[in-house]
């Protein structure tokens, strides 16, 4: 029996899935609800994300996301039914995860 | 003679029982998370593109139907972060000799995390 | 006595009926039985055995919930049936059928096969390298040792938990809720050093990974073992494990 390498993304998935648990809903209350009700200011916005502290956290937040919902998804599509396509569905659900966070890296690091 | 009757399997078991449409709406917040770091990479973009890129984003969100998202995903995230609180002292049953740390209190840790950062997050965008 | 809160005589109960020499499928009969106040789901099976039909077939043998032989589906949830109240089911009807996700041996009897080699599969039984001589006394344990894995050595093997877990249902290899709660049990058992010996089965794919926390298996537990509570615990550690492994490739993994 070979031993898994699961461990590797379910520690991925668990930092992701403590990250947006404790951060995320602050996140959209500001960018989905603040923002447009415009009681934020575009300087702020943009001193915070050209800050080193503001693109590394945007970076790592997003990237950890992404992971942790890859690695969801993929295992909830198969627990839904999706079992015979479950390699695929791993392979193409971690790319795109790792798409995600290289988009993440040139929006953060731009 | 023996014929046990095979066991069922059912496609559509995530829709049979209460337990199990919450397990699945809790996995499929992931999806509405993925989503919405979208829009965030999005909206980073667009700061970083200047002032009037980032004014015509900003009438995109005032949109019904970008709100209606961000309401929509902001429940899914509140769903996990109460189900993954809640999951915490199931994988780390912290014992105080022979004591097990109640499960409320590394509960309410978290809770409590949650809070100190939306503050913060508020603080730093607001202030 | 206590007063019964309910003026009912009768009660009905649906039954899912499994013949192997006329039946092609499982079907429901339905049956009135009388409706006591403290009667229990196994009761009004007695009574319908005893009174109405003989030929019912079922499992049970302690009535005090500690046999762990009498698990069947109550209207559709996994439940102890000697700890089930039928007046938690006013008015009726109360469907009963064999606990999900094994096959029906005849009406509310299962086949346990599967569940019993996955049983030993885990060595459930305390493992040594050695025994130490007799002199040196028994093997102590304190208070703090004993609770690392007391919770885990309350099951009964009512197999509830299977019949909850639908990744059970669907993944044939799956060692499942209560096997996975069992072999925690022995890796945290100060006296045993069998943890090697299991993890290679325990920290496969068949083992815990299979498990996604449905969480089921921990709701309709009777003895509060959690088992979905141990299979997070094994995954931790076994994650440690496998980031030790690369830290100190020569040692032990
Ligand atoms: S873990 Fe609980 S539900 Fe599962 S077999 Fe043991 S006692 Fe029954
Ligand atoms: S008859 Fe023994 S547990 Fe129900």
């Amino acid at each position: 029996m070979r031993r898994s390498n699961e461990p590797l993304f379910w520690s991925l998935f668990s930092a992701g899935g403590v990250v947006t648990a404790l951060l995320v809903p602050a996140l959209i209350l500001v960018t989905g609800f603040l923002v447009p009700a415009e009681r934020v200011e575009f300087g702020r916005l943009e001193a915070i994300l050209s800050h080193p502290v503001g693109r590394l956290a945007l970076f790592g937040v997003a990237s950890l996301t992404f992971i942790h919902a890859a690695h969801r998804l993929r295992h909830v599509l198969v627990d839904m039914g999706l079992r015979r396509f479950r390699g695929p569905i791993a392979v193409a659900a971690y790319l795109a995860a790792i798409g995600g966070a290289a988009w993440a890296a040139t929006v953060a690091f731009a | 003679m023996a014929r046990p009757y095979p066991r069922e399997r059912s496609n559509a078991w995530f829709l049979e029982r209460w337990p199990y449409r919450v397990f699945v709406l809790r996995e499929l917040s992931a999806l509405f998370l993925a989503l919405y770091m979208g829009v965030l990479l999005v909206l980073a973009a667009r700061v970083h593109e200047g002032s009037s890129a980032f004014r015509d984003y900003v009438d995109a969100l005032q949109s019904p139907l970008y709100l209606a998202f961000h309401a929509v995903a902001l429940l899914f995230a509140l769903l996990h972060s109460v189900t993954w609180f809640q999951a915490v002292p199931k994988g780390l049953p912290l014992r105080r000799g022979e004591q097990r740390v109640a499960p409320a209190l590394l509960i309410g840790a978290n809770y409590v995390a949650m809070l100190a950062l939306t503050v913060l997050v508020l603080v730093v965008v607001l202030s | 006595m206590t007063q019964a809160p309910s003026d009912a005589t009768t009660i009905r109960l649906e039954i899912a009926r499994y013949r192997p020499e006329q039946d092609e499928r499982p079907v429901l009969e339905r049956y009135d039985v009388p409706y006591r106040h403290e009667w229990v789901v196994l009761d009004a099976l007695n009574y319908l055995k005893d009174h109405i039909d003989g030929t019912l077939s079922y499992r049970w043998s302690c009535r005090m919930g500690i046999c762990g032989s009498c698990g069947m589906m109550v209207n559709g949830v996994p439940k102890l049936t000697c700890s089930a109240f039928l007046r938690d089911y006013l008015p009726g009807p109360i469907r009963v059928e064999p606990m999900a996700n094994f096959p029906v041996e005849r009406d509310l009897v299962t086949v346990l096969d599967d569940f019993m080699e996955k049983f030993q599969a885990v060595k459930p039984w305390i493992i040594r390298d050695g025994e130490q001589p007799l002199e040196e006394g028994e093997y102590r344990q304190t208070p703090a040792q004993l609770a690392d894995f007391k919770q885990f050595s309350m099951c009964i093997n009512c197999m509830l938990c299977y019949a909850a877990c639908p990744v059970y249902q669907h993944e044939d290899e799956f060692l499942g809720p209560a096997v996975l709660a069992l072999a925690q049990r022995y890796n945290h058992d100060s006296r045993d050093q069998g943890k090697g010996e299991r993890q290679e089965l325990i920290w496969s794919d068949e083992g815990i990974w299979d498990c996604t926390f449905v969480g089921e298996c921990s709701a309709v537990c009777p003895k509060h073992v959690d088992p979905a509570g141990a299979i997070q615990q094994a995954k931790v550690e076994s994650t440690v494990g496998w980031y030790r492994s690369f830290l100190a490739p020569f040692g032990r993994g």
